[in-house]
């Protein structure tokens, strides 16, 4: 399709200003108003036991929901790509099912089910582990809202390569084990380190599931997101809440660097 | 050898195969052809294992294995796609068999070196799939299959994919290298002229049975059937048989058409035809006819033929066949 010069500019326009308006200032802002007085004042406000023990959850919580969302994930995949699973349709709606739920209806359905008077509720009375109000729940919560990313990322990859490799493999003497080590996890890869990569932003950034479930203590069962809500909210430390989102930010900065590096050596092979 | 005895499989309604029965006799290079759709690829995959049969029976050189999975059949397969590994160089890919069984490296280094020698990718170790050529590709899938000594090679339309110039070199190829190696090999083809070209054995299959099977030239002399003649080369139906086209001398005089016909015992007899069309291809001469009857059909003449009689479109000639029209003789050594 031609399209005049004057349309070419004025979709342009509009592009920028949306990507300009409605990204870039604000991020711009938090950051102009975090590196505002000073570097050291940034360092001090992320290095508070608050702030270090809400970094150290937040990634506590990736470091467990990452392996088992790609062990999951991964063998949803390959049932769906390559079994014969009855309902399959049913089983796409659920797995999507995360996309479409609102976190924090997440959040309150986890409450009925493991809080103290929910169906699971006898747990807690029984073995003292506590679900809600602590690490457990956050992280059922975060598996909850990341769980289709994996399986979303691998399934068309598998669809993709086939199984004629798979295949050449077993009449070459490879075992199923074998097959799936060395010829299936090698053409899923870049589809599941985008997955991963996918998971570990979200796990980071989710909010509105982890605050229903947590107790929300400083020093505690503060995430990151949740540090910068109660900072802002509960504390009126605007600055402190601005350093913990900048926090954050570069954490899911580093997280999309990484992903366009591996990118950038999937596309020169 | 390889002996497949009353193998049955079905897709839901369609039956892709019907019962079929076959011994692939050691060191032979075989052709299963047939139509799409008539069982060929099931057959050659239920004797890898890649199918399971309904019913029937595989046995390799005397051992059953029906019940075998691929890796336990010591069986090569080569795919018309190349299923190449696309992370693995060619080296690691020819080498893959031998690696999974743990072969010490040298040795591995050695064979994959000899093969890739033999299937002239030598120099190639270090490329990708991707920087290959199809057919190259495809020579690197099949030196990937004998790598691990293979009791038989199936190939599954390995030329299937590649264009013509090089299908006809590869498949030159593959006979020198079945002549060297002397590896059972089934080869699954649609194209008659590859049958005829490569195999010394062909399997014709149509919905789902074999239909005959023999050498190429007693398929192509004494077909079992209409169905044979006409998959295995071009037909004409002259006065309801059908003949070669090769077998048709066309006459412009009338009486030494019918003269001739009457020396040739069970001969479809004389049709006369018009000429509709005279097509030069090289060093003979296809002309199409239009019988009075109205059926169509074509004759293949020598250059030299159409230079004597010069046919033009329009005129009338008497077409008959040089050869009784055997078609449906059936000789009970060749058929099933």
């Amino acid at each position: 399709m031609r399209t005049s010069r004057g349309t070419t500019l004025a979709l342009r326009s509009v592009a920028l200003v949306y990507l300009v308006g409605l990204l870039a200032v604000p991020i711009g802002v938090i950051l102009w108003r975090t590196f505002e007085p000073g570097v050291g004042a940034f360092v001090a406000s992320v290095q508070t036991p608050a702030a270090i023990s809400a970094l150290n959850l937040s990634l506590l919580i990736v470091a467990i929901v990452v392996p088992l969302n790609v062990l999951f994930g991964v063998v949803t995949a390959i049932a769906l790509a390559r079994w014969k699973v009855p309902f399959r349709g049913v089983v796409q709606a659920v797995v999507d099912l995360p996309f479409a739920v609102s976190p924090i209806v997440v959040g309150v359905s986890l409450i009925m089910l493991w809080g103290v008077t929910g169906w699971f509720g006898g747990l807690e009375s029984a073995t003292g582990v506590k679900v809600i109000f602590g690490l457990p729940g956050m992280v059922i919560a975060t598996i909850f809202v990341t769980l289709p990313f994996v399986v979303r990322e691998v399934e068309p990859v598998l669809h993709e390569i086939g199984t004629e490799q798979e295949q050449a493999a077993s009449t070459l003497g490879a075992s199923g084990w074998q097959t799936f080590w060395r010829i299936t996890v090698p053409a899923i890869r870049w589809g599941l380190t985008y997955g991963v990569v996918l998971t570990v932003a979200r796990a980071l950034g989710e909010f509105g599931a982890v605050i229903m479930v947590s107790s929300g203590f400083p020093g505690v069962s503060q995430t990151l997101t949740l540090l910068v809500h109660s900072r802002y909210i509960d504390d009126h430390n605007t600055y402190g809440a601005y350093a913990a989102a900048t926090l954050l930010m570069g954490l899911a900065l580093v997280t999309l660097l990484g992903m366009t590096l591996l990118d950038r050596k999937r596309s020169t092979r | 050898m390889i002996s497949v005895t009353d193998a049955r499989k079905t897709y839901g309604d369609f039956v892709a195969l019907d019962g079929v029965s076959i011994d692939i006799p050691s060191g032979s290079l075989t052709a299963l052809l047939g139509p799409s759709g008539s069982g060929k690829s099931t057959l050659l995959r239920s004797i890898a294992g890649l199918e399971g049969l309904d019913g029937g029976v595989v046995s390799i050189a005397g051992v059953d294995v029906t019940h075998q999975p691929p890796q336990k059949r010591g069986i090569g397969f080569v795919f018309q796609h190349y299923a190449a590994f696309k992370h693995m160089t060619v080296r690691d890919n020819v080498a893959f068999g031998l690696t999974i069984r743990k072969r010490p490296k040298a040795e591995v280094r050695k064979k994959v070196d000899d093969l890739l020698e033999i299937v002239g990718l030598d120099g190639f170790q270090h490329r990708y799939p991707s920087q290959l050529s199809g057919g190259q590709r495809q020579r690197m899938a099949l030196a990937r299959a004998l790598a691990v000594d293979p009791q038989v090679l199936l190939l599954d339309e390995p030329f299937g994919a590649l264009d013509a110039k090089v299908r006809a070199d590869l498949r030159r190829w593959l006979r020198r290298l079945h002549d060297e190696v002397h590896v059972t090999t089934v080869l699954v083809t649609h194209d008659q002229e590859e049958a005829l070209d490569v195999a010394d054995r062909i399997a014709v299959l149509n919905q789902g049975r074999i239909e005959q099977v023999g050498d190429p030239v007693s398929l192509y002399e004494k077909p079992a059937n209409d169905f044979v003649m006409s998959f295995l080369g071009s037909v004409a139906r002259l006065g309801g048989q059908l003949v070669r086209p090769h077998d048709i001398v066309l006459e412009r005089d009338r009486a030494a058409a019918f003269e001739a016909d009457a020396r040739t015992p069970g001969s479809p007899g004389v049709v006369t035809a018009t000429v509709e069309r005279v097509v030069r291809l090289g060093f003979e001469v296809r002309v199409e006819l239009r019988a009075d009857s109205g059926e169509r059909f074509a004759a293949q003449v020598t250059r030299a033929e159409a230079d004597r009689q010069q046919f033009g479109p329009g005129e009338t000639v008497h077409a008959r066949a040089t050869r009784p029209a055997d078609a449906t003789e059936v000789d009970p050594a060749l058929a099933i």
